[in-house]
């Protein structure tokens, strides 16, 4: 079951505007998760049509991150998400993308993607947000 | 004989016309010129001119416009103070096209490279390096939309094993921000990093601050190696376009590497406009240096008056140094569509284009200024779903 993580600023009927969003293109949502993190809402999605609900968040304006990403917390502080990135190439893990969702406190949600999804989840799990779905 | 559209779908056309003209009426948000004038040009739309592979060689295609973008490109490689013979370029079909160029030649140059570039940074630069397969990483942005040296420094120290290239921006889209490129190069030489490549975006900017005074140097006095800018932005045109300019030495590489599989120009279209070429040398000798001085000035003049303005209802506006773009808190749904102002987070901005009149700026500040003091756009000035939802195309 591929899950898809929401981040955006916190805003108490989040969960709400991300239904309307999947409702208004008739996708199910058949679970979905919430938590706040630094000021930010952070969603976890499962639905019944992946592809199109990743499209429908997307033309909703939402920054919507697929499977395929690792979301973690790192400080927001200069050299932090290089650190990460010096982990995975240390490790011989190809990191494809490391970009900036939200800084928040002094924290920055960042999503990686790697070609070894599941070494580098070990190798950041100390930072690692969603660890549930990471899991499953 | 001519062809006549039946009468529902030609007041269909009209009704877009209409339309149109009225919109452009409260185009204030968006950085394209919007006082155009090529009618000169119309009959040229009558042959199927195509400028397809590199405008310094003519081939056998004889309905093109090489020599017109040929003359465009000298013009821009000297207000970009590219050294004579040692630059190459074409005009694109926009800024993306060639940003997504100079990282082609950077990948190609530096195939193990690490592309970095700031968190303000336009959202097609990360589908770019998608399609380019390019490993990149995203370093923070300062408020001012600049890229945080701090974080570049610290990250290229950690990656001084992997050539950097850097993306940078000279005028971000919300912002403005210039990303200080004597800098940057002074943070590759005291890491002591032996091969890089800079490419910088100049969509906007890279037509206003080679006519302002003391602007900050962005281009080929600081040894970047390709540039990109938009023609539709500063200069105007009906279509969109740009031009971008490279080092003549890379694109030579690269050539040498496209002849293994065969292809026959470093373009990255096949078919290219020719009819761009021909707005953008009609601007340049319409304008000529002389004019895009004064017109830059003129923006200025009234970017100072819109912050004026702002200043007298006590609103907090404000803007980098050089940069024609005001900054001011995001204004209600109503303002927004009216004047058709790109918002991100909590802030809007209003860019000063040369077809932006004092007037305009005077009305759109009094609506503004209106909408503060109404109580039931107050309450919607930040509706929820615009706090949770917050990305927006912008050109």
């Amino acid at each position: 079951m591929k899950q898809i993580t929401v981040v955006a600023k916190e805003c108490e009927d989040i969960a709400t505007l991300i239904a309307e969003a999947l409702a208004s293109k008739g996708i199910n949502i058949e679970s979905i998760t919430l938590e706040t993190i630094d000021e930010s809402s952070v969603v976890g999605l499962v639905v019944d049509q992946y592809d199109d609900a990743l499209l429908a968040l997307r033309d909703a304006g939402f920054d919507a991150v697929s499977e395929d990403a690792l979301l973690i917390r790192v400080p927001d502080e200069p050299g932090s998400l290089a650190k990460i990135a010096r982990r995975f190439h240390d490790a011989g893990i190809h990191v494809r993308s490391l970009r900036i969702i939200r800084r928040r406190q002094g924290r920055a949600i960042v999503a990686v993607s790697v070609d070894r999804t599941k070494q580098a989840f070990e190798l950041v799990k100390d930072s690692i947000i969603s660890e549930d779905r990471l899991r499953k | 004989m001519a062809f006549h559209l039946p009468p529902e779908q030609a007041a269909r056309l009209d009704g877009l016309f209409e339309q149109l003209t009225n919109r452009r009426e409260h185009y204030i948000g968006y950085p394209c010129t919007a006082d155009l004038d090529f009618r000169e040009l119309y009959r040229f739309l009558d042959f199927p001119i195509n400028n397809v592979g590199d405008p310094f060689k003519d081939g056998t295609y004889g309905l093109h416009t090489h020599e017109f973008e040929r003359e465009v490109i000298e013009w821009f490689a000297s207000i970009f103070h590219a050294p004579e013979d040692s630059y190459w370029g074409y005009v694109t079909n926009g800024g993306t096209e060639g940003n997504m160029y100079g990282l082609y030649l950077a990948r190609e140059l530096h195939p193990g490279g690490m592309c970095y570039y700031s968190q303000d940074t336009h959202y097609s630069v990360a589908k770019i390096l998608r399609v380019l397969k390019m490993p990149h990483i995203m370093i923070k942005s300062l408020p001012s939309g600049q890229i945080d040296l701090a974080d570049l420094r610290a990250t290229l120290n950690i990656h001084r094993d992997v050539p950097p290239i850097i993306f940078a921006n000279i005028g971000t889209t919300m912002r403005e921000g210039v990303d200080d490129i004597p800098q940057i190069r002074e943070i590759l030489a005291d890491l002591a990093i032996p091969e890089s490549y800079i490419h910088c975006d100049c969509a906007l900017s890279g037509m206003t601050l080679p006519f302002m005074e003391g602007a900050p140097e962005f281009d080929f006095r600081q040894r970047v190696d390709s540039l990109s800018i938009s023609g539709h932005k500063f200069i105007g045109s009906p279509i969109p376009c740009g031009v971008v300019l490279a080092n003549r030495s890379h694109v030579r590489h690269i050539a040498r590497s496209i002849e293994y599989v065969g292809s026959l120009d470093t373009t990255i279209s096949g078919s290219r406009n020719a009819m761009t070429p021909l707005f953008l040398w009609y601007a340049i000798h319409k304008w000529g240096k002389d004019g895009f001085r004064r017109r830059v000035a003129s923006c200025l003049e009234n970017t100072e008056f819109a912050m004026q303005r702002f200043a007298e209802i006590g609103v907090k506006a404000w803007r980098n140094p050089h940069a024609i773009t005001v900054v001011f808190p995001r204004p209600p749904e109503e303002i927004r569509t009216k004047w058709q102002i790109a918002v991100h987070d909590e802030i809007g901005h209003l860019v000063v284009m040369p077809h932006i009149s004092k007037e305009q700026i005077r009305a759109f500040i009094d609506d503004y200024a209106a909408a503060l003091h109404d109580p039931q756009q107050t309450r919607q000035r930040i509706p929820r779903s615009d706090l949770c939802a917050t990305l927006e195309l912008t050109p």
